[in-house]
């Protein structure tokens, strides 16, 4: 493996997640986080080199929505700016190559989304084809239901297993003021919530919520002078996967596989058990078995932590979702998780994921130390 | 299989169906209120001064926040125009007619407008208009409040004025 640029998480902001935030419109939720992590970092806007933005314009009802985010991320003078129709997990990649190229030194990395204002559930049928799976109304949870009939088909998996994934996101999730949903819930209390989509309950799914989010990356040597203790990427990869779902086995994620072996092998490792915590975009609980399946985690064993901010059941703000998972390593890996710290850790994975059944994944390790010297 | 099929179908029809409800947000919420009120309210940037009408929370320009709202005239300076010759789906205005950019007197923006009361070559740069209101008991909030703009017959102001306003 070359030595690349040793790259840094030195701030994270996010509003917390809620239904419906009636105070803002959709770019205006991004102000007050891009202002919050740049206070973190102690700079202001000039300081950073590099913008980039994930969004969907479906999912705000705003055709070319996303340029008005331009007006709220202090886009003067006029700057490098990039928009990607993903997550903002993502979005963090792309900046992270810009870097590695060594064309910026600084980049500001927001994700926004205004679900409450659309359906979602429509929106999202459109990412499949039109002729056969968009016609007949497959939404995220008929797909992501789907997914779980073939995953317990072929692991024996129960509802009670489901359930008790479900049942510890949420335990986890009550120490996160950022969520959504923050009650505990037993494993038999969530066994009888009604079926959304059998043979997944309506205990199993995360509510719509909407959120806004801003990650600060920098390069070695700035990086240090914006943060007391910068959080270092130590592997990253993505992979995906065709978009016909009868094409693939939905019961595994092959890409988030070879996305996490090529990330833990860019890091230098090679067990993702050798981490201290996981923070995945499993939006069901099928979603977080089959990943921990990919990347070679025993869901029930004690190390790594998997999900202890709750994990995206107790709060999926749709484009930040993944994003939040990395502001979440971040906040762990350098002390600033609150009560939901998991003690001495030094190594992190964020994962992030796009489409239907986990079709498109990014894998991130992160850690307090720099990778490469 | 080389050869086309006879009778082929060769299109899908789908219909797309996504609604949606728009938060106004607070800034909007307010400026739309007033327009009930005959007011048209801007926010002022903290650090520049300068005034965005409709109102945003922070100043595009300078990034910092806008933390007051101030109300601006309904009169202002025709900054740029435009003469549409085409009919626009949903509109059922007489063509010609001058779609425009006005500078309200007290903004350092300019909004989006439509130049009534005026043969479309008799509008110029720098021309003085004014908002021509719905009656009362007939205005709901929204920016149809205002009808149209019409030339006030004020001496035409200098481009130093509002060029920095386009």
């Amino acid at each position: 493996m070359t030595t690349l640029r040793n790259v840094a998480v030195v701030g994270f902001a996010q509003l917390p997640i809620v239904a419906r935030n009636e105070h803002r419109m959709a770019t205006e939720m991004l102000y007050p986080v891009i202002c919050q992590a740049l206070g973190e970092c102690g700079v202001e806007r000039d300081s950073i080199d590099f913008q980039i933005a994930g969004s969907t314009d479906y999912m705000d009802g705003r055709p070319f929505g996303f340029v008005s985010a331009l007006d709220v991320m202090g886009s003067w003078p006029a700057r490098q700016d990039l928009h990607l129709e993903m997550d903002g997990a993502f979005c963090a990649y792309y900046a992270w190559v810009r870097m590695q190229a060594g064309d910026c030194d600084t980049a500001l990395v927001v994700a926004h989304g205004k679900t409450s204002e659309g359906e979602p559930d429509r929106v999202l049928n459109l990412q499949l084809d039109p002729y056969y799976q968009a016609a007949i109304g497959l939404d995220p949870t008929s797909t992501a239901a789907l997914q779980a009939s073939a995953y317990m088909t072929r692991t024996g998996a129960a509802d009670r297993d489901l359930a008790a994934v479900a049942a510890r996101n949420c335990a986890a999730g009550m120490r996160n003021p950022d969520n959504q949903v923050r009650t505990a819930a037993a494993a038999d209390e969530l066994m009888k919530t009604p079926w959304k989509v059998a043979p997944l309950r309506t205990g199993y799914l995360p509510p719509v919520g909407e959120s806004a989010t801003c990650l600060i990356l920098a390069a070695e040597g700035k990086a240090e002078k914006l943060c007391d203790r910068p959080v270092w990427m130590h592997g990253v990869d993505h992979r995906t996967e065709m978009q016909a779902l009868g094409a693939r086995d939905i019961s595994r994620s092959a890409s988030a596989q070879l996305a996490a072996q090529k990330a833990l092998a860019m890091a230098g490792m090679k067990d993702a058990a050798a981490t201290d915590l996981v923070e995945l975009s499993a939006a069901t609980p099928v979603e977080e078995l089959i990943l921990c399946e990919a990347l070679g985690l025993n869901a029930k064993a004690s190390q790594p932590v998997i999900n202890p901010s709750g994990g995206p059941l107790c709060g999926h703000p749709i484009m930040s979702t993944g994003l939040i998972r990395m502001g979440e390593a971040f906040r762990q890996l350098s002390g600033c998780a609150g009560t939901r710290a998991v003690p001495g850790a030094r190594r992190a994975i964020a994962h992030g994921t796009q489409g239907h059944c986990l079709q498109h994944n990014i894998v991130w390790v992160l850690g307090t130390e720099r990778r490469w010297t | 299989m080389n050869e086309p099929p006879k009778e082929p179908i060769k299109y899908v029809d789908a219909k797309v169906y996504l609604p949606y409800n728009y938060v106004a947000g607070d800034y909007k919420a307010r400026y739309l209120r007033a327009l009930k009120d005959k007011k048209i309210l801007g926010s002022k940037c903290s650090k520049t001064g300068k005034v965005f009408v409709p109102p945003l929370i922070s100043s595009p320009e300078s990034f910092a926040p806008c933390n007051e709202l101030v109300e601006v005239a309904h009169r202002g300076v025709m900054t740029t125009f435009c003469i549409v010759n085409i009919p626009v789906i949903g509109r059922t205005l007489e063509i010609p007619y001058v779609a425009a950019s006005v500078a309200l007197d007290g903004a350092d923006i300019s909004i989006f407008a439509l130049l009534q009361e005026c043969k479309p070559e008799d509008a110029r740069m720098g021309m003085r208009v004014e908002a021509v209101w719905k009656p009362d008991g007939e205005r709901r909030g929204e920016w149809e409040d205002i009808m149209y703009f019409r030339p006030t017959g004020e001496p035409d102001a200098p481009a130093a004025s509002y060029i920095h306003r386009l």
